[in-house]
């Protein structure tokens, strides 16, 4: 027959201080509850607070600009190359692109249709920044027909405050395509005017766009042949709303399209609560351990005779450190075992009845908290091991 | 296997006792089956002896060399094993758990290492004239019983040594007798040698060698 603890267990003074003993069972179990459930409200929190913008590939677009203030007015704040190269160089950004600017006049007329004339501004920029790019976004020199691709924001203000108040016709995106402008480019080497058709409109871009190579061709007959730096940046990032990224853009004085960002702060702020709470839990579950290890020391300290007397007659201390761990390897795998399930149940039910099913939030516990009660239970396991080795190894 | 004991002599005893004696500081060997008495008057560290035999104490100079191996040398595992497998002990002070049964003392040590079988036990008590307390606390036994109680714990664990402290200090002839009887029988069974040390020659004890410590 194997020796095990129950031939030892007559010998061990174990039923003293139960209180001491379920008071840290409880403390542990609370502590790694509330440890699991801030990680999971982490993850929670990450995964609600995604995915606010429109996506292409999973990437974010948010543009910056450098803040101009009344002390740096008369400062350029274009984005020279090594700005550009800091910028793509950097972890957290995927990829960064100027906008190209028009560096002549250009004017716009809507024909008879829509009847108005206005200054205005073009922009251009790299293709696959572009969240719509219609077949039909190209040009060739010599073409008098160029495609545009507005900012749906501006259909929206057209339609909701402009029509309305000038009693003009309302249109629909795709009526918007039908529509001809008269684009009037005014330059060095004179006036030329073009056909502008609006071919698509982009939730992302904030701006009028044209083919960059249109653009910089213009650029060159319009405009003043030297080179000049962006002034406006569009950043591809896995995350807009990484407060790694926002204190980095914040720490080189850029300004951020605030609106792609404001779930960054909220998000940054909440996340903060939870690791406050999550260090709250492994505060307790340590806690929890010290007064376990009250416990063992004040069963060995009440065992010691028993404990040396059983040493000499020849029992093994590696054997009795061992088994009298053992002992407890149950209850801390039953008590983590517990909040494990609770855990997985609050989650659901926060899925289900608080976030009412939301898509973007998984009912399922996340693999972290698995793993983290995992290392919880192999730590605690090995800590109370290492303390009964030398408690004992002291007698 | 042999004990052989190398010029060994404790460091807090005078060296007018260790000079006169025939078994301090000098080079002795034991051998299997042997059977020696020590005879020791009060203070000559009779109990120091059978502590630095069974590995307890290293306050000794010289060596105390076990199968080749110098017991010094061992770490507590080594000991646990040794203890285990080849020395077994009665202590002069008993060392029993007190709040414990009999049967309990017992058990604890022939699960060990069993060398017989459970119900050895009950006959080896009832031999003993204690069988009627193996379920009684030990704590409420006489000397005389819990002397009895040793010598029968001693003897339920395979060993080629046997250290016998004084072991029938507190027992009448008779009871002496039988428990020596059952101490030779054991230890025939095993090949071992028995150490025993007293004040005295014990009697009904045939030794092979007596030594004056």
């Amino acid at each position: 027959m194997a020796l095990s603890f129950k031939h030892i267990a007559p010998f061990l003074t174990t039923d003293q201080n139960r209180s001491s003993r379920w008071l840290s069972y409880i403390g542990l179990g609370i502590g790694v509850l509330l440890l699991l459930c801030s990680i999971q409200m982490y993850i929670n929190i990450d995964a609600l607070l995604k995915n606010k913008n429109a996506k292409k590939d999973g990437y974010d677009y948010i543009s910056i600009t450098k803040k101009v203030t009344n002390e740096n007015m008369a400062e350029d704040h274009s984005f020279n190359e090594a700005d550009m190269s800091e910028l793509k160089n950097s972890t957290l950004i995927d990829d960064a692109t100027g906008l190209v600017a028009n560096k002549f006049l250009v004017k716009a007329t809507g024909g008879g249709a829509v009847p108005f004339t206005a200054d205005m501004f073009l922009e251009a920029i790299d293709e696959n920044f572009i969240d719509t790019i219609p077949p039909a976004f190209n040009w060739k020199e010599g073409q008098t027909l160029v495609p545009v691709i507005i900012s749906s924001d501006y259909l929206e203000l057209y339609n909701t405050v402009f029509a309305p108040s000038r009693d003009l016709p309302q249109v629909s995106e795709k009526t918007l395509s039908t529509i001809i402008v008269q684009l009037e480019f005014i330059g060095n080497s004179g006036t030329q005017t073009f056909r502008g058709n609006i071919v698509a409109v982009s939730d992302r871009i904030n701006s009028v766009l044209v083919p960059r190579n249109f653009l910089e061709w213009a650029n060159q007959q319009f405009g003043n042949k030297e080179k000049s730096n962006p002034s406006r940046i569009f950043l591809k990032t896995k995350d807009a709303n990484n407060p790694e990224l926002l204190s980095f853009l914040q720490q080189k004085e850029y300004h951020i399209n605030k609106d792609k960002t404001k779930f960054g702060r909220v998000k940054q702020v909440l996340q903060m609560i939870v690791t406050g709470l999550a260090g709250f839990g492994i505060l307790v579950v340590l806690l929890a351990m010290v007064l376990f290890s009250f416990y063992l020391q004040l069963m060995i300290a009440k065992s010691k005779e028993n404990l040396q007397l059983l040493l000499t007659i020849g029992y093994s201390p590696e054997w009795l450190s061992k088994t009298v761990a053992k002992k407890w390897v149950p209850v801390y795998i039953v008590v983590i075992i517990m909040a494990v399930v609770i855990t997985v149940l609050l989650q659901w039910s926060f899925q289900h009845f608080v976030m009412k099913d939301r898509e973007n939030l998984s009912p399922i516990v996340n693999w972290i908290v698995f793993a983290t009660a995992s290392l919880l239970l192999v730590l605690s396991v090995a800590i109370n091991f290492r303390l009964v080795k030398k408690l004992l190894y002291k007698l | 296997m042999q004990i052989s004991l190398q010029q060994v002599a404790p460091t807090f005893i005078e060296q007018e006792k260790i000079a006169s004696s025939q078994v301090w500081n000098k080079s002795i060997v034991f051998h299997p089956a042997e059977k020696i008495q020590i005879i020791a008057p009060s203070g000559s560290g009779k109990t120091s002896l059978i502590h630095f035999l069974y590995g307890m104490r290293k306050d000794f100079s010289g060596e105390i060399v076990y199968d080749k191996k110098n017991i010094r040398s061992f770490d507590a595992e080594d000991f646990a094993a040794y203890r285990q497998k080849h020395v077994s002990i009665v202590f002069q002070d008993l060392r029993l758990f007190p709040e414990q049964t009999v049967l309990q003392n017992l058990e604890i040590k022939r699960q060990l290492n069993s060398f017989h079988p459970e119900n050895k036990i009950a006959a080896m008590a009832r031999r003993l004239g204690i069988e009627s307390k193996l379920t009684k606390l030990c704590k409420t036994c006489s000397y005389g019983e819990q002397q009895r109680i040793a010598i029968i714990r001693s003897l339920l664990q395979p060993f080629d040594f046997l250290l016998l402290d004084e072991p029938f200090s507190h027992l009448d002839d008779n009871n002496r007798k039988t428990g020596l009887e059952l101490i030779e029988e054991e230890c025939s069974m095993r090949k071992a040698a028995i150490i025993l040390a007293d004040l005295r020659q014990t009697a009904h004890f045939k030794a092979d060698r007596i030594l004056d410590l």
